[in-house]
């Protein structure tokens, strides 16, 4: 959409927004400040849609809104996702995603299958392992969150002593190990993002959940101890690529033996808990 | 009724107020009111952090987006840093926005973080290092929440500046083009 000619001499119906969102495109396209990064776009994710301008026209009708619900958005072209730097607005062309507008079921939905698609991400053999910094872009903190919870509850469930202190030891033990894990990758001089390792170390907590359970469900200890090895070796390969990608190849060894230890320790308490 | 009174403006979206204060409020009263009835620690800490949570969710995905028009996430983009993406509806809508609704979202936001502070130093007093535990989430989700959205609010009106003056730039060469070609 280029400057036009002849400019009309009379004066359209457009709305202002109409009027400065043309511009904006217009200005886009001859404008020399706006950068594209000279690659493939990314693929589309099943996740969150990156506002591609500015301003995000609203649905809000003129007259106040007897209910809360919003209206649904317009069916949208999913927009190319631009690298920016920290804080400011990506500028994109055509209609943009509106995701302040989406209905409240369509934010559910989306968090709820990005929980899902990282999960078997992480856990589960996929062909994106081999690049772990692409494998959990879309961190999120609600699995983790759900996972540790779960691990706590089950192991107080399983205690016939003191049910509260080993949640509350369970729990602490889990955050606290994860942030501590985190840093210790940091200090080593890896390059990780805080919340992302956060949260992939709460993803692989999973296979040990399912081992807790099976642990609980059954109280031989033969069966414990193959249910909590296997489990553990489960989490240990799960986590393996993505620690030992973010250091200097000479300290994976100093970045991975904490994970496995903590991991272990979980495992003991398994085992251990009767 | 006096006819010269101005009509009080009323809340323009009462539901998702309600749910903002709702969990809020759920998760303090729980947490304040359940020594009293439950023994177990477990059920209090389950119970009051899957509110804070939910809370959490609400105020960041519905109630910051319907009552104030602000969104903000955190993306990692393809070269693998991490970048804060900030969204708000333009000036227009954001001036249009009851105001007893954002009056609500932002102190209802600030007196929770107050209150869940006097909590921690009251179990902090006590030497409760499990309920401290507790007040801990509950204070970091929404001190997020806080950091999250004030964060946004300024970054749109940075947004708004900038636009506004670079409309005028091209606004003005527009018409400096246009006045050369019917010439």
């Amino acid at each position: 959409m280029s400057h036009n000619d002849t400019i009309p001499l009379y004066q359209s119906s457009q709305s202002d927004i109409d009027e400065i969102e043309n511009m904006m495109n217009g200005g886009l396209q001859s404008g020399p400040g706006t950068v594209l990064p000279a690659r493939p776009p990314s693929p589309i994710r099943p996740s969150i849609p990156v506002s591609s301008s500015p301003f995000v026209q609203s649905n809000l009708p003129p007259l106040p809104p007897s209910s809360s619900s919003v209206p649904a958005p317009p069916s949208l072209p999913p927009a190319v996702n631009f690298g920016s730097s920290e804080g400011s607005k990506t500028i994109g062309f055509g209609s943009p995603p509106n995701t302040l507008t989406e209905p409240v079921w369509d934010t559910v939905k989306r968090d709820l299958s990005r929980i899902v698609s990282n999960l078997k991400l992480v856990v589960f053999p996929n062909p994106n392992r081999e690049d772990p910094g692409k494998a959990l872009r879309d961190w999120d903190l609600w699995g983790p969150f759900f996972f540790i919870v779960f691990l706590g509850l089950t192991l107080s469930w399983s205690a016939s002593v003191k049910k509260s202190e080993v949640f509350a030891v369970a729990f602490a033990l889990l955050a606290a190990g994860a942030v501590i894990l985190t840093l210790n990758v940091l200090l080593l001089g890896g390059h990780i993002i805080f919340f992302q390792s956060l949260s992939l170390l709460g993803y692989c907590l999973f296979p040990l959940d399912v081992g807790a359970v099976i642990c609980m469900l059954k109280d031989n200890v033969i069966l414990k101890m193959i249910v909590v090895t296997v489990t553990l070796a489960w989490s240990s390969w799960a986590a393996y690529p993505f620690m030992s990608a973010a250091v200097n190849p000479r300290r994976k060894a100093l970045a991975l033996y904490p994970v496995f230890l903590m991991y272990v320790s979980v495992g003991f308490l398994i085992i251990a808990i009767d | 009724m006096d006819p010269n009174q101005p009509p009080v403006e009323n809340y323009a979206n009462p539901k998702t107020c309600l749910f903002h204060v709702l969990f809020k409020g759920a998760a303090l009263a729980f947490y304040i009111l359940s020594a009293l009835f439950f023994n177990s620690f477990v059920i209090i800490f389950v119970v009051t952090v899957l509110l804070a949570a939910l809370d959490f969710w609400v105020v960041k995905n519905v109630s910051g987006r319907i009552l104030v028009g602000l969104r903000w996430w955190n993306e990692i983009n393809d070269l693998g840093e991490s970048v804060w993406k900030f969204e708000s509806l333009d000036q227009e809508s954001l001036a249009r926005m009851n105001k007893k609704d954002s009056w609500l979202f932002w102190w209802t936001l600030y007196l929770a973080a107050a209150a869940w502070l006097v909590l921690g130093i009251f179990s902090l007093i006590r030497f409760q290092a499990d309920y401290l535990l507790v007040v801990g989430v509950c204070l970091s989700l929404n001190a997020a929440n806080i950091i999250g959205f004030t964060k946004c609010k300024k970054d749109a009106k940075k947004q708004f500046q900038q636009f506004a003056s670079q409309t005028i730039a091209s606004r003005f060469q527009s018409t400096v083009q246009s006045a050369f070609t019917l010439v």
